[in-house]
């Protein structure tokens, strides 16, 4: 594949149901391979990961936004501005905790799932769990320390995705993490 | 409107079939099973003319006294059967071609569905809940 040369802000169209067999065939496979969904769960979680320490560069060289000077701001940005930018929707944000360290991702709809019914087999997948990973590699390379979960699935039956993510710590050091 | 809906294999063995529970399953299995003679008819007469319309659907397959029987069949060979009240006479050509291109659009999100293997029984949820509304739109 031929590097991109021209790394705009503007965002290319890709076809969704490329994006989504190219996904779910990934998942399904991870289910192939490994017995039990904790280890896919922890699985995609790793792939994700190391998507997001990538992503981030790429983020930031395209979106031009500045240092984020708390919590709040981040999530504003990781809304309105990644989820737009990567995956063309914008989440609301919401369930603050009263500490300020900790809120909620409303994805009305969740692209990555547009065909899936989750068989009865496979009951304790989070199909989505990539999506954390990313959110988790991202941040810590921008010194944020971050635990991300799903709370509501849309696959197993709740009105909407939420995707909750708490703050935990600052990182201090400018060492990069140990490869996973 | 339909009693009977059944999904066929290429290989012309069934994926799907569900019929209304207060008539007798197996006199719908049997109803459904004669009519694939009369699809693979209809197809090879078709002939090469017709596969550049793609033209998907069959039409009217036979009429039994109680019953009218309607086809289709997408460009993968997979056919689609149908059986109908034939009391219900205000059903119209349209209307069975619009229930079929439902079907076929429901088909084609469950062979989306990664966790579904083609050539496997369908069991999916969405895919009931469409065939019940065909079925439910009738009775």
């Amino acid at each position: 594949m031929s590097r991109q040369t021209n790394r705009g802000t503007e965002s290319k169209k890709m076809n969704s149901e490329l994006f989504n067999l190219t996904y779910g065939s990934l998942v399904a496979q991870l289910c192939k391979d490994y017995e039990n969904d904790e280890d896919v769960n922890k699985q995609l979680e790793k792939m994700g990961y190391n998507i997001g320490v990538r992503l981030i560069e790429d983020f930031l060289a395209r979106s031009n936004v500045g240092r984020c000077h708390d919590f709040r701001e981040t999530a504003d940005v990781i809304a309105k501005v990644a989820f737009k930018m990567y995956l063309g929707i914008t989440p609301t944000i919401t369930n603050w905790s009263p500490a300020g360290d900790e809120f909620s991702l409303i994805l009305e709809n969740n692209p990555l799932v547009d065909f899936v019914e989750l068989p009865d087999n496979h009951s304790n997948l989070i199909y989505s769990n990539m999506l954390c990973g990313v959110l988790r590699g991202a941040l810590e390379m921008v010194q944020m320390a971050v635990d991300v979960k799903f709370a509501q699935d849309t696959l197993k039956g709740d009105s909407v995705t939420e995707i909750r993510m708490k703050f935990i710590r600052r990182i201090e050091d400018n060492l990069p993490a140990g490869e996973e | 409107m339909a009693v009977c809906v059944a999904v066929i294999a290429k290989e012309n063995y069934p994926l799907y079939i569900r019929s209304i529970p207060t008539e007798n399953q197996l006199k719908f299995h049997y109803t459904v099973h004669t009519s694939l003679d009369v699809v693979d008819e209809k197809i090879s007469a078709m002939g090469k003319a017709l596969v550049d319309q793609r033209e998907l659907y069959l039409g009217l397959l036979y009429p039994t006294e109680d019953y009218k029987v309607y086809g289709y069949v997408t460009n993968s060979k997979v056919k689609f059967v149908m059986v109908v009240d034939s009391s219900n006479t205000a059903l119209r050509d349209n209307e069975i071609r619009s229930m079929f291109r439902k079907l076929h659009n429901s088909y084609t999100d469950v062979m989306c569905n990664p966790f579904y293997n083609p050539g496997d029984p369908i069991q999916s949820r969405a895919f009931d809940n469409t065939v019940t509304s065909m079925m439910v739109a009738a009775c």
